[in-house]
């Protein structure tokens, strides 16, 4: 009679494949390192944009440097998504390590594995809320852009504290061949269909396809090999729309005879119809429209400088400028320009985009258009602008 | 090198300390979602990718008996991996009536001729590298000891 057994628990000695090693581990894990540690820089950028208070001013030069940092952003995290996804197979059998029975040792170890934990439940959060995120699906109850700040720094102080327990496993390892076998798990010794160099090198190159299939939203010359690209890039006069004048709710007001852009400053008030803006001395300038989720696109934007508009009510340089859109949902429908892209001679109250009449989904009437700044600030269907005192 | 480490250490530990306090300060039901989601996560990882991994990984060893082409696993991963990259715009969950300047890609037909592709030149790895094993030697092919590439 067969004797009875509880049913099987794997144990880390299960796992036999050669592939699944430390070599391979640390040679993956330094790329997804470096993506790691790309992405949280130009998030700190993005997040230094969005507030109202910056640590330092926001520069309006280079003009695309947000859209760059942005795009970096977001190719970065999906570059990451292949290269977590083979580092965490490798790493899959330390789930079922058994704990060592000395106290002193099993409370280093909690420790460490609790840093895993930490480690990789922030990591696999960060990379699939930003990924949902760039394509605008929201299926969860927390504020997206705050959540995701926070857990950037949860997810690079386990990431630094994961990389000093394990320097010097990484020191050995990466000094070594690949196939040298320093700190594999003796049970480590099944013959695999594929070299440890083979899965290293197919990590990289499936985060490659990855990144072209899906970069196009913001580098135009990958277009025609980004099939899952977030935009195509089509929209009125080729440039993409993030917020419709439909969702926005401003149809009626933005089209009315009646519509009047104020400019207050201290005690004076102008208003001017769009005739009267387009009386005025237009300008036009090339500058990128370039959103948080990573996509982006140049545009050649016509219009009136707004420091132009300011003069005319007085307004003196240094000033920040409350721009309050028609719009009657979503945050951005009031914000702040800080006042080094009120003063900046490429920012404009643009009218037309393209050479042609501005679309009512970029922004009919007039919408703002300044070097350097996230989309979600590039405000649309502009009503009034006050000069903050 | 211990002197790095512990500098590491307290510095991983404040960043992270910080971005927890951060955090808390976002209140109670964002914690609570957030959690959700931090979890779910790793029990999606944990007990659901991983174990599926290795489940395909038995089936493919079964189909090819044991003998797994290596341009096979490499597919696999690009194809795999991928298309978890691809899953919101696949799925277009995203997608609004009012904007159609989003997810405005042919991704179904993007994906399957990604996914052709790449089973193209599986097969005609697997063919070629068949004709040069059977030339080469009958025990060969894809072994992977300690000193080979």
């Amino acid at each position: 009679m067969p004797q009875l057994r509880p049913p099987p628990v794997p144990d880390e000695s299960d796992f036999t494949s050669r592939l699944r090693s430390p070599a391979v581990a640390a040679r993956v894990g330094v790329w997804l390192g470096i993506c790691f540690a790309i992405a949280f820089i130009t998030g700190l950028i993005s997040h230094e944009a969005y507030v109202h208070h910056p640590f330092i001013a926001f520069p309006t030069r280079p003009v695309w440097l947000y859209r760059v940092t942005q795009g970096l952003h977001v190719t970065t995290g999906t570059a990451a998504i292949p290269l977590l996804l083979v580092k965490l197979w490798t790493v899959f059998p330390k789930l079922f390590s058994r704990p060592p029975k000395k106290v002193g040792l099993l409370l280093v170890e909690s420790l460490e594995r609790g840093s895993i934990a930490v480690l990789v439940a922030s990591s696999i959060f960060q990379l699939a809320s930003g990924l949902l995120n760039s394509s605008q699906w929201y299926p969860w109850g927390f504020d997206f852009r705050a959540t995701h700040y926070a857990m950037a720094w949860v997810a690079i102080g386990a990431l630094i504290v994961h990389i000093a327990v394990k320097l010097p496993v990484i020191r050995d390892v990466l000094g070594a061949d690949i196939d040298a076998g320093l700190h594999d798990r003796e049970s480590m010794a099944a013959a695999a269909p594929i070299s440890r160099r083979g899965l290293v090198r197919s990590a990289f190159l499936a985060s490659g396809v990855a990144v072209l299939a899906t970069a196009g939203s913001t580098v135009p010359l990958l277009r025609r090999v980004s099939v899952f690209e977030i935009r195509t890039g089509a929209g009125p006069a080729g440039i993409p729309i993030n917020t419709s004048a439909k969702h926005a709710g401003v149809i009626p007001a933005a089209l009315s005879d009646s519509y009047r852009l104020t400019i207050a400053y201290g005690g004076r008030e102008l208003s001017f119809s769009r005739q009267d803006l387009e009386q005025l001395r237009q300008r036009t300038h090339d500058l990128p429209i370039a959103c948080v989720e990573g996509w982006s696109a140049s545009g050649t934007w016509t219009g009136v400088r707004l420091r132009d508009l300011l003069d005319l009510v007085g307004a003196p340089a240094g000033h920040d400028v409350r721009v309050v859109s028609m719009q009657t949902r979503g945050a951005f429908g009031t914000t702040v320009l800080p006042n080094q892209f009120v003063d900046d001679p490429l920012t404009l109250l643009a009218l037309g985009l393209h050479g042609e009449k501005l679309a009512l989904d970029h922004g009919y009437p007039c919408r703002l258009i300044a070097p350097d700044r996230p989309g979600v600030f590039q405000t649309k269907w502009v009503r009034k602008l006050e000069v903050i005192a | 090198m211990t002197a790095i480490r512990a500098v590491l250490i307290a510095a991983g530990a404040a960043a992270g300390a910080f971005g927890i306090s951060l955090l808390l300060g976002l209140g109670q039901r964002n914690l609570i979602a957030t959690v959700e989601w931090l979890a779910g996560g790793v029990v999606l990882h944990d007990g659901i990718v991983g174990p599926a991994v290795i489940a395909a990984a038995f089936v493919v060893g079964r189909v090819f008996r044991g003998r797994v082409p290596a341009a096979v696993i490499v597919g696999g991963i690009v194809l795999a991996t991928v298309t978890v990259v691809a899953i919101p715009v696949l799925g277009r969950f995203g997608q609004r009536p009012d904007n159609t300047t989003l997810l405005d890609g042919s991704y179904g037909v993007g994906w399957l001729v990604f996914a052709g592709l790449t089973l193209l030149l599986v097969l005609a790895l697997v063919v070629r590298g068949r004709r040069t094993s059977g030339r080469a030697d009958e025990g060969g092919g894809h072994g992977t000891g300690p000193g080979r590439r």
